[in-house]
């Protein structure tokens, strides 16, 4: 392979990457604006889960659409940018296990995701989006590691 | 490294905390920290009948949830279609009537967000959630 072919190919995966990020990064500024400007509808979704206190729930409410934006913004600026990948897929883990718990206990939940936009998502559809996203996450956790590597 | 991965962590947790604060003190007359719906909201199913005539009650379920049953004389508003449902309600309500929102059971939401949405789009008073929702009223029947 020519040092021009590799440089292209590395070029066209960069800018692959760099899609991925923003389009990871705009769906949680997204979700969480959503959120942000209703957190009583979102206390009332993280409530229908019935595994916080109503309290707790509240402050959640509050807090989680803002942390989806600023990491979503970390995502997109790539500032702060391993910070921000860690917090989201930590924060989809937990909402994935959160709505996998609730079915197994029968609950009829609002997902609240995507605020009154996914009000009436099934639960596979809920599943598959949460997957999803959390497959580009891990995808570009994997490929941060791998670049930290190679410029060591 | 991994001091490096623990304070952007860190400092993103702590910056979403700054508007989310404030956020909270905008909405401190809108929400309440202690229950999901304050008390004096709620009505039980022994209460809201005795109501009798007084009482219009508002079905918060989906369409085919109520066309399959309904509690008898209940109007059906839910938020899928809210703009087509809420004048014909509109037009069976008086002031003197208490609402009473009802949806599927205990953990439901719908009837909450219908009710939130008549105090504050209709401004609607004497609007109230039914506790336990339809299957409170069925075991109750």
């Amino acid at each position: 392979m020519t040092s021009a072919t590799f440089n292209l190919k590395l070029r066209t995966s960069n800018i692959l990457w760099r899609i991925v990020d923003l389009i990871v990064g705009g769906i949680f500024i997204y979700a969480g604006a959503l959120k942000m400007f209703d957190p009583v509808r979102f206390a009332s979704d993280i409530d229908n889960y019935k595994i916080l206190p109503w309290t707790i729930g509240v402050a959640l409410a509050f807090y989680v659409p803002w942390l989806e934006i600023f990491c979503g913004i970390a995502l997109v600026l790539r500032f702060l940018y391993r910070g921000g990948l860690s917090i989201l897929t930590a924060l989809v883990l937990v909402f994935t296990l959160a709505t996998v718990a609730a079915k197994v206990r029968g609950l009829d939940i609002t997902c609240g995701c995507f605020g009154h936009a996914s009000q009436h998502w099934s639960f596979p559809a809920h599943i598959a989006t949460n997957l999803a996203i959390l497959a580009a996450l891990l995808a570009l956790c994997f490929q941060a590691a791998a670049k930290r590597k190679a410029a060591h | 490294m991994k001091s490096a991965l623990v304070y952007q962590t860190l400092v993103l947790a702590a910056l979403a905390l700054v508007p989310g604060i404030g956020e909270a003190l905008y909405f401190h007359d809108k929400i309440s920290w202690r229950s999901s719906i304050p008390a004096s909201e709620m009505v039980s199913v022994e209460q809201a009948r005795a109501w009798g005539d007084s009482a219009i009650w508002v079905d918060a379920r989906p369409d085919e949830d109520f066309a399959h049953n309904h509690v008898p004389g209940a109007f059906s508003l839910n938020e899928d279609r809210w703009n087509a449902l809420l004048p014909q309600f509109l037009a069976a309500w008086s002031p003197s009537k208490k609402v009473v929102v009802y949806c599927s059971s205990l953990n439901c939401n719908a009837s909450r967000e219908v009710a939130r949405r008549l105090r504050d789009e209709a401004q609607l008073k004497n609007v109230f959630v039914l506790e336990g929702g339809w299957e409170e009223w069925l075991k109750k029947k």
